[in-house]
């Protein structure tokens, strides 16, 4: 009787079952953390670019407590309101006033409007002046909130400050 | 062949998770950078409050007690600092008074000499939690009782 050999025939071209099931995981493995990575890229750039606008809105503050420093009386006051006693670099008398206006900042010099102080993808509400009276001067508190149009949350930052009027020493 | 897959995924994986840490950290940067800038108007704030109080009364001023800590509050239309702490928004603002000696001979401020009862040293604190740590502004400046009230 002849014995007849069984031989296997070895395919070296194709991929096994198991060989595409690891690399398509891996593929998606890998293409998760890319895809979740451009987010977090997206989001922070994003978070960024607010929170320089935010940054960008403390000029506003600043502004306001120079020329309250450098004038010797308040005009008018009221919540949200002020109007400064204040002398331009020749020295003659001028006002300045601040103004909260449809959610913007205004300065008037003068009464004539200037400008608005905050940036436009910045929204204010809130701004409030409260005087302080004392027994050598004055001081005017202040506070506003800003809010950034990107801002898809709206986060409130609020922004407060006291400064006392150096002019109105005697 | 597996091992250059190896590497090369490796490589790939350690590069984007470098740059997710790196922009994950520019929103820790840029949030604390806006914080520093409010904290700088608190300190500020801190520091015009004790103007006001020097400009009410120097009392007001002397009788604190030397290196405790208080709280600026603003109550019945002024500043007036409380011993009882308080917060602003997630800040945490105190003002402390240290005596100030002067030179016996020059009447310079030194740390030895004679206690000058017209000139204290203030030292407004800022202090907020930023991603678990503590983060500290300190603003420090000498008043002196230029009204003599």
């Amino acid at each position: 009787m002849k014995i007849t050999k069984l031989t296997i025939k070895n395919h070296q071209n194709g991929y096994a079952v198991l060989e595409l099931l690891f690399y398509m995981s891996l593929f998606s493995v890998l293409s998760l953390v890319v895809i979740s990575a451009m987010i977090t890229m997206a989001k922070s750039f994003k978070e960024t670019a607010i929170q320089a606008e935010l940054v960008q809105s403390g000029t506003i503050m600043e502004r306001i407590s120079r020329e309250i420093r450098a004038s010797y009386d308040i005009n008018s006051i009221s919540a949200s309101n002020l109007v400064l006693n204040t002398t331009d670099d020749s020295g003659a008398n001028k006002t300045i006033e601040f103004s909260l206006l449809d959610s913007d900042i205004r300065l008037l010099e003068n009464g004539i409007f200037t400008g608005n102080l905050n940036t436009s993808k910045i929204t204010t509400t809130d701004l409030s002046f409260v005087s302080i009276v004392t027994a050598e001067g004055k001081a005017v508190k202040i506070f506003f909130t800003v809010r950034s149009e990107n801002d898809a949350s709206g986060r409130a930052q609020d922004f407060y400050n006291t400064v006392v009027l150096r002019g109105g020493y005697q | 062949m597996m091992v250059e897959m190896l590497v090369a995924i490796s490589i790939i994986a350690v590069s984007i998770l470098a740059a997710t840490m790196v922009a994950q950290k520019s929103i820790y940067v840029s949030r604390q950078a806006f914080h520093a800038t409010q904290a700088a108007f608190l300190l500020e704030e801190g520091a015009e409050t004790v103007r006001i109080l020097r400009d009410n009364a120097w009392t007001n001023i002397s009788s604190l007690t030397p290196g405790a800590n208080y709280y600026p509050i603003f109550s019945g239309g002024t500043w007036v600092l409380s011993e009882t702490a308080n917060v602003v928004g997630i800040f945490t603002r105190q003002v402390s008074v240290m005596n100030v000696n002067r030179d016996n001979i020059t009447k310079d401020i030194s740390t030895i000499g004679t206690d000058d009862p017209g000139t204290k040293l203030v030292t407004v604190t800022v202090s907020w939690i930023e991603g678990g740590a503590t983060v500290t502004k300190t603003l420090q400046f000498y008043i002196m009782n230029i009204f003599s009230q």
